[in-house]
């Protein structure tokens, strides 16, 4: 095989396979020794893991012994072969054919049936049976792929098989070990452009190819002339858009901002096989993961066009062996000073050659890499996200298991995908607009169940934009999920509303760090745009928490999740410095005051001392500046809070509840209504030591200070009793409660009063 | 051959009534079998029909019907045009909240014969929420039998405070108006 290699380029000795990524073919080549060749064969030794698995795979020497057949009848075929009535080729083209499909193919056999397929020797049929299952098993050499182009110089093939190995490029693209050579004969594809039919598979090829320097102002002009002959094509609008984000000065016509999918997919004949054998090879063993991965050929600059849900590494393996000859790969390749990224290991390594890196071929390598994260957040490329959107946006629409039910097999790996993209989210503190215009489309589809942790995390990292462009797209649907699920599924909701929120207030928070540099612009949204988007999330997120509750029968657990989400509300304006307080709907303000389970109580206390503690330092401050602040809290929250207050101490500390709540969603009951009810001391039925969710504690503390007493007489609690049982209450963890009363309460004296007044805001 | 009327019978005690119509039968007997193996405090029964109306003759020992699910499958127009031709044999007041539109097959956007905006705009004309699910595969299906036994819930009267109507307001969407 190696000779054969030799023969026809010398120069494949150069490359050095590093051992690990040739798993697979090299057993092949092994067992084709034992068969009675004619052929040499470089590797003569089989590694260890795979006579372990050759017992498995026992019944595959056959069918290599076949294969090896087969390769050398094509290889031999000097002459046109007729098709009809040859069996022994129709015998060897399906030798090919199955095991392609199954296993994928050597380096070397492929180059071997690339060149009969291209040369024009067989029948056209034949060629294109040849290049659908040309799938390669570990990489494609680069070689192969320069002879196979110049065999489209020679002119032997037909149209319809030039196309098709147009495309068999394309999708094979990330394939190839090395591109270098492949650049080279850019102005060559670029000439092929007049072709109409290949044209727009040329251009999807130029658009993989295509890096800085080959932007050429005759290049350009050369596009624009075939645009104006052909009409505003796709395909030649994106190769013009790609041009002019590498070299805005030399494209001045304007182009359609987006287009939602410029090329054909031309990989579809291959996909199958493809994941077939990767999948395979991933059995056969771990390390041949890397098969399928690109070298990280530090040099190109094209976007990664293949849908594989592994992440392409560009990382080498530990393994020593294989870095070394990395390297030494590494070296033989980089003509420039460019630091090639595999190499890249340690954050010192970074800090040094920060200057000369180039982003890795397959951008989706990135997201497991977390210097080059480090480093893309620090080179604050455009071009640079586009590529990560992009590839990103294809590969979540491809392999989403709710609308494509075919991927369903595959849901643990887009599981691990979406984890690892929010994780790079999380690294980068940004959302990705791939994602969220992934959330818009598919979240109307989803039903709630598959990747359901995944889905909801992601949602938490939906951009700031504009919440009337949101609510058709996100809430909507997600509403309706929401009233129609479980429990937990609302409690998941919102969870992730909540930490959404979060992200927002802190992007919002940065961003006040970054205006004080005037040269960096802040985004285009402004403050008061900031505060209505929040304000409407906080909003929703109240209307859905009242249905819920209602829904659900105000279960303690899901009321945790809405006081939890309050606890970011209630602080906005002193630890986000954002001029906003929203206060929790009735709906969820009642429930909490008068649940069941302490713990709520304990977090309503809470949430109402910070409301507290930031309206009133929102007074202090709109006193000391005495100018006319932009943004002031409007009476009306001050109005509400005042209500909510008096409602609480008179619920828990005055037992005056139904007579002072003048809230008109409130617990106000007429006194002849209360008679009715014929509950005795209804009045303080819900201060803090008859309230559902304390009276636990306070027949503990009956049952410690009078151990002899069994009636449970409560109304001994009083006077000075009083505050030890307060000072009980404390020591069993209310801490909200305690802040709540000590900064909400005015007792007129500490010694024997239980009459005590609430203090308020005044407006 | 008469309507389907809601409210012409009594509700029978701590039990509620789900009408499933659609044209895939076996589709149907899967979905309805998973929504009897959903954990649930009242008893339900489940009618399937191909089309409306219902016979006749058996009606009286027919329970209340307390929600209908339209099944349409987005691979086939037929099942379209046969939800379209079941419509207007039902009452007028089942319209308020008691009937849901099941839209199946959503795995395969790519073989979609229907168009979304056509279900999209059913749902709107009848004030009737549009659920999207995919019941070949088995986890989907349990994830919409749970969420139409929700519904069935509500809108038999189980959740105190939660009318059929109340709940179709919140299920309906801004953007079709």
């Amino acid at each position: 095989m190696k000779q054969r290699g030799n023969a026809k380029n010398p120069k494949q000795a150069l490359h050095v396979r590093p051992s690990s990524q040739t798993d697979l073919s090299a057993w092949q080549i092994g067992e084709r020794k034992s068969g009675p060749k004619t052929v040499d064969l470089k590797s003569t030794q089989k590694p260890e893991k795979e006579k372990q698995q050759s017992v498995s795979e026992q019944a595959g020497n056959n069918t290599e012994d076949y294969l090896e057949q087969a390769l050398t009848y094509f290889e031999r075929a000097k002459d046109h072969i007729p098709l009809r009535k040859n069996e022994v080729l129709q015998k060897h083209l399906a030798t090919v054919e199955t095991i392609a499909l199954q296993r994928g193919l050597s380096p070397e056999g492929l180059d071997v049936l690339l060149n009969v397929a291209l040369s024009g020797r067989l029948a056209d049929t034949v060629n294109s049976r040849i290049l659908k299952c040309l799938i390669p098993a570990s990489i494609i050499a680069e070689s192969s792929v320069v002879s196979a182009v110049s065999w489209l110089c020679v002119g032997n093939c037909s149209c319809s098989t030039q196309l098709l190995f147009l495309r068999w490029l394309i999708a094979m693209f990330d394939f190839i070990d090395h591109k270098e050579k492949l650049h080279a004969l850019y102005g060559f594809f670029f000439c092929s452009l007049q072709d109409e039919k290949l044209c727009p598979y040329i251009c999807h090829l130029l658009y993989l190819l295509t890096r800085k320097e080959n932007v050429k102002p005759f290049r350009v002009r050369r596009l624009i002339d075939l645009q104006a002959k052909m009409g505003m094509q796709p395909h030649l609008q994106a190769l013009l858009s790609l041009y002019k984000l590498l070299c805005p000065e030399l494209v001045s016509i304007t182009l359609p901002a987006k287009a939602k999918s410029y090329f054909k997919n031309s990989e579809r004949l291959w996909k199958a096989a493809i994941n077939t054998v990767r999948r395979r090879n991933q059995a056969t063993s771990l390390t041949s993961q890397q098969l399928i991965l690109d070298i990280g050929h530090p040099q190109s600059r094209k976007r990664k066009w293949n849908t594989q849900l592994i992440l392409p590494a560009c990382t080498m393996d530990t393994n020593k062996i294989t870095r070394s000859k990395a390297i030494i790969h590494a070296d033989i390749l980089s003509h420039s000073e460019s630091f090639p990224v595999e190499e890249l290991q340690t954050f010192s390594q970074l800090l040094k050659n920060i200057h000369r890196l180039e982003f890795p071929s397959q951008m989706g390598s990135v997201l497991r890499n977390s210097l080059l994260l480090h480093y893309m957040n620090c080179v604050k490329d455009e071009s640079i996200y586009l590529r990560l959107y992009y590839w990103m946006g294809q590969t979540l629409q491809e392999e989403c298991t709710w609308y494509k039910i075919d991927n369903q097999q595959y849901e643990e790996e887009f599981k691990d995908f979406l984890d690892i993209v929010y994780k790079t989210e999380c690294f980068l503190q940004e959302g990705f607009s791939s994602c969220e215009e992934f959330l818009y489309k598919s979240l109307p589809l989803w039903d709630g169940f598959c990747c359901r942790s995944q889905i909801l995390r992601l949602v938490s990292w939906i951009p700031l934009s504009s919440f009337s462009e949101m609510k058709p797209r996100l809430c909507e649907p997600l509403a309706q999920l929401f009233f129609t699920s479980s429990l937990y599924f609302k409690c998941s909701v919102l969870e992730s509303l909540k930490d959404l929120l979060q992200n927002w207030l802190n992007w919002h928070v940065m961003q006040l760090d970054i205006e004080s540099d005037p040269k960096i612009s802040p985004l285009n949204t402004t403050l008061s745009g900031l505060v209505n988007s929040v304000a409407e999330l906080i909003h929703f997120v109240g209307w859905i928490s009242t249905v819920a509750l209602r829904l659900e029968n105000n279960v303690t657990f899901l009321l945790y999740f809405i006081l939890d989400f309050y606890e970011t509300v209630c602080d906005v304006y002193l630890k986000y410095n954002l001029p906003l307080l929203v206060m929790p709907p009735p709906g969820v303000f009642y429930p909490a005051l008068l649940s069941m389970d302490s713990v709520n109580l304990n977090q309503l206390c809470y949430i109402m001392y910070r409301y507290r503690t930031n309206l009133v330092a929102a007074k202090e401050n709109e006193l000391i500046k005495k100018t006319i602040l932009q943004f002031k809290f409007s009476s009306q929250t001050y109005q509400e809070y005042n209500q909510y207050i008096m409602a609480m101490v008179g619920c828990l500390w005055t037992s005056s509840a139904f007579q002072k709540d003048i809230h008109p969603q409130g617990i106000r009951l007429d006194p002849e209504v209360l008679k009715k009810t014929r509950v005795q001391e209804v009045r303080n039925s819900f201060n803090i030591v008859h309230h559902p969710a304390l009276m636990g504690y306070a027949i503990l503390f009956l049952q410690q200070a009078w151990p002899e007493d069994k009636t449970l007489n409560f109304s001994l609690i009083k006077g000075r009793r009083w505050n030890w049982y307060l000072e009980y209450l404390y020591t069993q963890g209310l801490q909200g409660l305690k802040l709540f009363i000590e900064s909400s309460i005015n007792r007129v004296s500490q010694a024997s009063q239980t009459k005590s007044d609430n203090v308020q805001i005044k407006v | 051959m008469s309507l389907v009327r809601p409210f012409d019978k009594l509700p029978t005690l701590n039990s509620a009534a789900l009408l499933l119509v659609g044209t895939d039968e076996k589709q149907q007997q899967q979905l309805a079998e998973a929504i009897l193996k959903e954990k649930k405090t009242f008893k339900i029964n489940i009618h399937v029909a191909t089309s409306l109306p219902l016979p006749a003759e058996r009606d009286h020992i027919r329970p209340r019907i307390d929600l209908i699910a339209f099944l349409i499958n987005i691979q086939s127009k037929y099942s379209l045009r046969n939800v379209e031709a079941s419509l207007p044999h039902v009452d007028a007041n089942f319209f308020l909240g008691k009937v849901c539109f099941l839209i199946t097959g959503v795995g395969r956007m790519n073989h979609c014969s229907v168009e979304m905006n056509a279900v999209r705009k059913l749902g709107n004309l009848y004030c009737s929420p549009v659920i999207f699910c995919e019941l070949d595969s088995e986890g989907i299906r349990v994830a919409t039998a749970q969420r139409l036994v929700r519904m069935l819930q509500i809108c038999a009267g189980h959740v105190p405070g939660i009318s059929a109507l109340f709940f179709s307001s919140l299920m309906k969407n801004s953007i079709d108006e």
